[in-house]
């Protein structure tokens, strides 16, 4: 099957999927649907291949997305528009956007800034790497309210940092995110670093280049693509942030540009969860919509940005 | 410019023993050394190790004045990398170029890539070369910054056997007046742009010399067997033995283009296999437990008794044993 006939399919697949839960929305019977997301799939593979592995996996593989695509198919279907409009023009809600994009970008930046560094350290290798590498792991499996405790005893009151303000500040809700966010940062640039064959490198060295010559004229604009999905990994993972954020910076004072001053709100995670809280699922799940929205939005950008700027780093 | 390198290092990977290198080469002013040898020999990174991507012990020096000290930017080297390592981010000339900033005194690059025959290119990237036109740029590359001593390891090696013999011609006039060390597991290539050898096995030197001296003289069984001669033990071979007059040693050597064969000559043998290679045969006689190497235009058949004709003034004696200089 060429290119096209490829997309073709998929947009028929799509378009059918999406028929098929309109309907099944419709009449009040989405678990119709769920069977019929998995039944398709099987069938169309069946169609296709008429291979029973891929049958197999292709059966599989679709009840996994039912459990993971159904809840957001409902999610969108299930939306008020009176509700979401009333939420997308409130003020509380622009703060909230502001805060959750604001944020999380500030994190993101600070995980790169320094993250990129030790990811270049780590692709060298030296002793002791295993240790720090554990360290900078180490928020992956800790649950993120114990990340948010840790970051209140090392930097809060009677820290290493007495002058420093962290509990309810922006730098408190920054330290919270970057802590959980900097492993994906770390980790996706240390792939696209050790993705370089070395040879690129001596080439630069022996034809005069200095360490760091090296690596603005040749390691980064190779490695710019790790770095950029490590950014965005970064970025996406502070947006999500709740337990470390909830437990250091539960509402944020910050100076909001709009206003001209200084304004408090709360991260959007955090927002969610307190307007479902207060005003219950549909004024929350409002909310959670609106958001969802704007982080997609600037996930396609970003990537429409990043898409086809770099080249890979092996020898050629 | 002369180039002396007494080099130690140990290289380690994980899941595999460490390898150490441990070798000498000096090349005099305007020479080619060629260091020859087979693939996991060390040859590599000991250039490697010379150009100063790799920590060692012991002093190389350019002209008397101490570089190991110094890093690869300061050593006056140009490299050529076996798979060429060109930046696949910049444009051909981006690349030739590279080096201009930090030398004061560097060549043109169109000029540069016209006379190795790819000026057409200058704007495309490395990805769209073929493996010929990659090595050019990257030969290209390295003679802008007119280094003192280039550095080439296998250039040939990725190439088909027509972009190679034509890069090869090219590469005997580029190296003709400059101070080179290449490294090579290819004897014809040693042998084409080598104005002397050195022979590497297992991190160490194991003989170095002319070519002439290498291929006609090799001192172990090992140089001779990389190097295409026949390697012979008399104790397997006494036929071969009641006709040389050697006392002593076991293991003789002789190169194959210096057997002859017809219907007279010293010793009995059966050809056992001919293999064309270009323009001649490869034929292989069986005498008594062994087998020796010829060369010859017009092959015989396999199965035909033949008598070998030895020259005595191309046999030659050499320690049956390998022992590395390291």
């Amino acid at each position: 099957m060429d290119g096209v006939g490829r997309v073709s399919l998929a947009v028929a697949f799509v378009v059918i999927q999406g028929l098929a839960f309109a309907g099944a929305y419709t009449i009040g019977r989405s678990t119709w649907y769920a069977f019929f997301m998995i039944g398709s799939t099987a069938a169309t593979a069946y169609l296709l291949r008429r291979d029973s592995f891929v049958v197999a996996a292709a059966t599989m593989g679709s009840i996994l997305m039912v459990a993971l695509g159904l809840p957001l198919f409902m999610f969108v279907a299930r939306q008020q528009p009176s509700i979401v409009v009333e939420k997308a023009l409130s003020s509380d809600v622009h703060r909230m956007l502001y805060l959750g994009v604001y944020g999380p970008l500030l994190a993101a930046i600070v995980s790169l800034l320094f993250g990129i560094p030790l990811a270049h350290l780590f692709s060298e290798g030296f002793a002791g790497q295993q240790l720090v590498e554990s360290l900078v792991d180490l928020p992956l499996v800790v649950p993120h309210s114990v990340a948010g405790i840790l970051i209140l005893f090392g930097f809060g009151q009677g820290g290493a940092f007495p002058n420093v303000t962290v509990l309810g500040s922006m730098i408190g809700m920054v330290l919270a995110m970057t802590f959980v966010s900097a492993p994906y940062a770390v980790n996706a640039t240390r792939e696209a670093f050790e993705s370089i064959d070395d040879r690129l490198e001596y080439a630069s060295r022996i034809h005069g280049a200095n360490r760091w010559d090296t690596f603005r004229r040749v390691t980064a604009p190779l490695a710019i693509r790790g770095m950029i999905t490590g950014g965005v990994l970064a970025w996406a993972r502070a947006v999500s942030e709740f337990g470390a954020v909830a437990v250091v910076a539960y509402s944020v004072s910050f100076f909001y540009p709009p206003s001209g001053g200084e304004v408090t709100t709360q991260h959007a995670p955090v927002f969610v969860y307190g307007t479902y809280l207060q005003g219950g699922l549909a004024e929350s799940g409002a909310v959670a919509f609106i958001l969802l929205c704007v982080s997609a939005l600037i996930f396609l950008i970003i990537r429409y940005l990043t898409t086809d700027s770099t080249t890979t780093g092996g020898v050629v | 410019m002369s180039l002396h390198a007494d080099v130690s290092a140990t290289f380690s990977a994980d899941g595999a023993d460490s390898f150490h290198v441990d070798a000498e080469i000096e090349v005099e002013r305007g020479e080619s050394l060629v260091i020859l040898g087979p693939s996991g020999s060390g040859k590599t990174l000991l250039l490697e190790t010379v150009a100063g991507f790799h920590r060692h012990d012991g002093p190389v020096t350019l002209d008397g004045a101490r570089v190991s000290d110094t890093d690869p930017e300061n050593r006056d080297f140009g490299f050529v990398f076996q798979d060429y390592a060109l930046f696949p981010h910049m444009t051909v000339r981006e690349n030739v170029d590279f080096g201009s900033r930090y030398h004061d005194d560097t060549r043109d690059p169109d000029d540069l890539l016209a006379e190795l025959g790819v000026s057409g290119l200058t704007d495309r990237y490395p990805p769209t070369l073929s493996g010929g036109e990659k090595q050019r740029v990257a030969l290209a590359r390295a003679l802008a910054v007119r280094p003192k001593v280039m550095l080439l390891d296998e250039p040939l090696a990725a190439l088909d056997v027509p972009t190679r013999q034509a890069l090869r011609d090219d590469l005997a006039d580029v190296l003709a007046d400059a101070t080179a060390v290449y490294v090579t597991h290819n004897r014809t290539t040693a042998r084409a742009l080598a104005d002397r050898l050195v022979i590497m096995n297992d991190g160490g030197v194991v003989q170095s010399g002319t070519p002439e001296e290498i291929f006609h003289r090799p001192e172990s069984p090992m140089v001779a067997r990389f190097t295409g001669s026949n390697v012979i033990d008399l104790d397997d071979a006494p036929s071969i033995r009641s006709v040389l007059d050697v006392s002593g040693d076991d293991v003789v050597t002789l190169r194959p283009e210096a057997v002859e064969f017809g219907s007279e000559g010293d010793v009995r043998a059966r050809v056992d296999r001919v293999v064309r290679e270009d323009a001649t045969n490869r034929v292989t006689f069986a005498v008594d437990g062994i087998t020796v190497d010829a060369f010859a235009d017009d092959a015989p058949a396999v199965g035909d008794e033949v008598w070998l004709t030895l020259p005595e003034d191309e046999i030659h004696v050499c320690r049956p044993t390998v022992a590395p200089s390291a």
